[in-house]
């Protein structure tokens, strides 16, 4: 028995290390594709969890996500945030209509689905019915459009609900049209839906949008020069396969896209050993550093959103503006953002809610220059705490008249190494400036939800958006951790945001949700410099960094890439220049 | 010696009645020790059962909540988007009493139906498991049975040539192993064999098998297998395979000390004799448990290695379940597993009979 036994392993290791050493990959190619296979990553999820549903959220945005999806079924337009301006995709114009009560988009008549068909204006409007069912576009959940109507066979118009909005053109050109024929009769039994009048609280309509969502079209039908079917997902990488009717087809010089599964542990050896191209997972500085070592190009991009210092404004003295005001000032910004993601993290400069990018923007300048920018100065940090009654004990630490050290505890995410990193520096300068502050490491999860019940002193979160709007950059975290932006009963931070200030009565809510209304820039810009000022002034919560994207790209294995000065590169992960790169044929394989 | 009683014969023999076989018949199952431990199992699976129950759904945040945070983060939400969003796309009510959800849950248990995944579709959790389970008991099945090999082994031998160099560089090795964590182990695998001295091409060996091979009993999917299972296997060997050498090494001492072994040299037995049937046989025993419950383990794969691999293991599917807060698939992966070490134990301990006859564990 030991015998058979021993031999039975000499067999499986003498077996293995033949496999090691004699594997050669049959690859098949489609006849007519480009050569080359794009190497990329996408954390996607295996069958039967990974389905062809646009409409469920274990469907295709979960499995391609908001990059790669978008070149399998494609979107009406694409977002240059250096210029302001959308590329034609699926449509070829688009605009309001002239008196404002809509929004159309015109889909290009020569634009084909996978399977030959045209793509008309009766996707769009399955496409939206869909999405009305189930709540799953934003221009629906945020109560934008009130219908969707077909002008012709390639023109749709949007109706708006209210006024018209720059926030749902963007939703609207941003969302990806789907192919009608991949759900049978469901678009059109959502459209009878619509048309009978039920409410979205009914029960039919409740059970209607549980069938779509647990419906499985059998094929994907892409608008985009890719597809693929679950039989092209396996464990290690999904490959999206070129097809020959799309409008890019064409122009893109991929014969295949490879993305491995993975998220940053799992894909670091890999983009090392040059089995993926392009990463767009999120790296700590010293696995940055080892590609750059090993001769990786790493693109800098924005990430639109960085660690932010959270307060309990039910905890004292957080609920004093000039102790928030003399934090601001005493951390020292550039230190905490090299800490928090090497390069790739910038100290907050303007200090108000806005993305210091944006900030030119979406602000007139008139505003931006009364900001205060809270550059490091220790004095005026101490003399802030001293105006409100804090002096120095005898132990160097900041206390009030009755000796109450300013003391609490700082919550933060123990496995986010960036917030964990920023919430750690600033506990330091705060201790070392005479504060009592202790570290206190939670699962993230439990950080998040302490953060919304209200149970936590000190936390770090997430500030701004990738959203070139107002409304949604001032949104996180004073909405999003705040009690006007959660539920049953939870307080966050608890920030008051109705309150007097230079002697009017302010609504802050109000102000955020009403920030991007309408289409005059020009009073979005009045509107955000308000909300900036106050922000700016009342520091209720301290944008310590912005953090950027450093993401690995192999030019062993891709040409093309952009420049470092390419405008592209303004593009967040949400408008990645890989989409377009990809599909107007800027990038290709490597010789 | 007193004299035995004859029973006469022509006194009429009484019939056991039915009622009092049955009370034998019970007795006897109640004495028997398979069925007390069969018992106490189920005792164990319904404790275990109920506390993880319990303990799971008392983590921080729902599988809805999480799902919020998600779309929040990625899409830009405001909170009341997202939330109406996820509206009815989980089949879970998180406002639903505890009691409610738990006597469900049992209910249908004791049914033999482990539920549905919550964020996945509604796909029915024993189908996830049969499509996991098959590849963790592969890979962390062979890393224990190769290591348990190679301890066993290497652990008799350190101590029968105990003090010599190869006794003090395997002990220096086993320990260094055994105090090395796996997913450290894992990454020098990676970064040291597949980046520094580019043994082998990092992604040929991530994943169960070569995705352009079509699946079947053939040779060229066969070598992909076991090409991909290589490197996690090699990694819980050299994980595990100290422990297995040191406790090996000091069972074996601990034999070679007892008399019987000095009895069995003054007979003048030979050294192979001694070696195999008298120090290797009850040197194993500790052993053998131990694998027994180690079994167990298997099931529950090793999370972080499966991880570090892309190896679509029972682990790693525990470790994304977890994340989602998909209680229903966590809570079936938890019972299997829990199975399986109470299973395995209940094994080891009816092993442990068999091989030492002196241990009958029994009904006395």
């Amino acid at each position: 028995m030991k015998r058979y036994l021993l031999l039975f392993v000499a067999f499986i290791l003498v077996f293995s290390v033949v496999g090691t050493f004699s594997s050669a990959k049959p690859v098949a190619k489609a006849q007519d594709a480009p050569s080359g296979t794009f190497l990329g990553t996408w954390p996607y999820t295996l069958p039967p969890d990974h389905h062809l549903n646009g409409f469920d959220a274990s469907g295709l945005d979960t499995n391609l996500g908001v990059v790669y999806r978008q070149i399998v079924e494609l979107t009406p337009a694409y977002y240059m945030w250096a210029t302001n301006e959308y590329l034609p995709m699926l449509a070829t114009e688009w605009g309001f209509t002239e008196d404002n009560s809509a929004y159309y988009i015109k889909l290009r008549e020569d634009a084909l689905w996978s399977d030959g068909t045209p793509i008309t204006a009766d996707d769009v409007i399955a496409t939206y019915a869909l999405a009305r069912i189930t709540n799953y576009f934003s221009v629906f959940s945020g109560g934008y459009i009130s219908d969707v109507v077909k002008v012709d066979d390639y023109t749709v118009n949007f109706v708006f609900a209210g006024e018209p909005s720059l926030v749902a053109e963007r939703g609207i050109l941003k969302s990806s049209i789907s192919a009608a024929a991949s759900y049978g009769d469901l678009p059109q039994r959502a459209l009878d839906m619509i048309a009978s009048g039920a409410a979205s609280d009914s029960e039919e309509w409740a059970a209607l949008k549980t069938e779509i969502t647990e419906f499985r079209p059998a094929q994907l039908l892409a608008s985009g020069p890719y597809t693929y079917t679950l039989d092209d997902v396996s464990d290690s990488y999904m490959t999206l396969h070129w097809q020959p009717n799309s409008i890019f087809s064409s122009s893109v010089k991929f014969g295949e896209i490879r993305l491995w599964a993975g998220e940053t542990e799992a894909t670091t050896p890999l983009v090392l050993s040059g089995d993926i191209a392009h990463s767009t997972n999120v790296y700590p500085p010293s696995t940055q550093q080892a590609f750059a070592d090993a001769g990786i190009r790493l693109l800098i991009m924005p990430r639109m959103y960085g660690p932010a210092l959270l307060f309990n404004f039910d905890v004292h003295p957080f609920e004093v503006k000039e102790v928030r005001q003399a934090i601001a000032y005493l951390i020292d910004r550039s230190e905490n953002a090299f800490l928090t993601n090497g390069l790739g993290a910038t100290a907050t400069v303007y200090m108000c809610g806005l993305l210091d990018s944006s900030v030119p923007v979406l602000m007139n300048q008139e505003d931006i220059d009364k900001l205060n920018r809270y550059e490091l100065n220790r004095d005026k940090a101490a003399e802030l705490l001293e105006s409100v009654g804090f002096a120095k004990n005898s132990d160097g630490k900041w206390a009030d008249a009755d000796g109450n050290v300013i003391a609490a505890e700082y919550k933060f995410p123990a496995e986010f190494a960036d917030f964990s990193a920023a919430a750690q520096n600033a506990i330091d300068q705060m201790n070392e400036f005479g504060f009592d502050i202790t570290p206190v490491a939670t699962p993230w999860q439990q950080t998040a939800q302490d953060i919304r019940d209200g149970n936590f002193e000190l936390s770090v979160w997430s500030w701004a958006s990738g959203s070139p709007f107002s409304s949604r950059q001032f949104f996180g975290p004073i909405q999003r951790f705040n009690y006007v932006g959660l539920t049953d009963g939870q307080k966050g931070m608890n920030f008051p945001m109705e309150f007097e200030y230079n002697g009017e009565t302010i609504n802050l809510d109000q102000m955020i949700k009403d920030a991007s209304n309408g289409l005059d820039i020009e009073v979005q810009k009045q509107r955000a410099g308000q909300i900036a000022l106050i922000i700016n002034d009342l520091m209720p919560f301290i944008p310590l960094n912005v953090i950027l994207s450093t993401e690995p790209w192999n030019e062993d294995l891709l040409a093309g890439g952009p420049a470092d000065d390419d405008p592209i590169l303004q593009n967040p992960s949400a408008d990645h220049f890989i989409v377009l790169y990809l599909l107007n044929g800027t990038i290709g394989p490597a010789n | 010696m007193g004299a035995i009683p004859f029973r006469r014969t022509d006194q009429p023999v009484s019939q056991p009645s039915l009622w009092s076989l049955s009370k034998r018949l019970l007795r006897a199952v109640y004495r028997s020790y398979i069925f007390r431990v069969t018992v106490q199992g189920i005792l164990t699976l319904w404790v275990v059962t109920t506390c993880t129950f319990y303990m799971i759904r008392k983590m921080p945040n729902n599988p809805i909540e999480v799902k919020i945070d998600e779309f929040q983060t990625k899409q830009n939400l405001t909170y009341e988007e997202a939330r109406s969003k996820v509206a009815g796309l989980f089949d879970y009510d998180p406002d639903a009493p505890f009691i409610e959800q738990y006597t469900d849950y049992m209910g249908n248990l004791v049914q033999g139906d482990l539920g549905r995944s919550i964020t996945t579709g509604r796909t029915p959790v024993s189908q996830q498991i049969a499509k996991y389970l098959p590849w963790t008991l592969f890979a962390v099945g062979l890393g224990l049975l190769i290591s348990f090999v190679i301890g066993m082994i290497a652990g008799a031998a350190m101590a029968y040539w105990r003090g010599t160099v190869f006794d003090n560089v395997m002990t220096a090795f086993a320990s260094i192993s055994y105090g090395i964590p796996d997913f450290v182990i894992a990454f020098m695998i990676l970064l040291i064999g597949g980046i520094q001295l580019e043994l082998f091409q990092v992604g040929d060996y991530i994943g169960s098998v070569d995705p352009e091979i079509k699946a079947g009993f053939n040779p060229e999917y066969i070598r992909s297998l076991l090409q991909h299972v290589l490197l996690p296997v090699t990694t819980y060997v050299l994980a595990s395979v100290g422990g297995w050498m040191l406790t090996m090494k000091s069972s074996t001492i601990s034999t070679l000390g007892e008399d019987y072994i000095t009895v069995a040299h003054a007979r003048g037995l030979s050294q192979r004799r001694i070696l195999f049937g008298y120090v290797g046989r009850n040197a194993m025993l500790p052993l053998m448990t131990r694998l027994a419950i180690s079994v167990g383990f298997v099931l529950s794969g090793s999370i972080i290695i499966e991880y570090i691999f892309i190896y679509p293991g029972l682990g790693k599917y525990l470790f994304e379940m977890t994340g989602k807060r998909d209680y229903t698939t966590i809570q079936g992966i938890f019972l299997v597993t829990s199975a399986a070490v109470v299973i395995s134990n209940i094994l080891a301990d009816l092993l442990y009979g068999v091989l030492d006859p002196r241990v009958r564990v029994g009904s006395k």
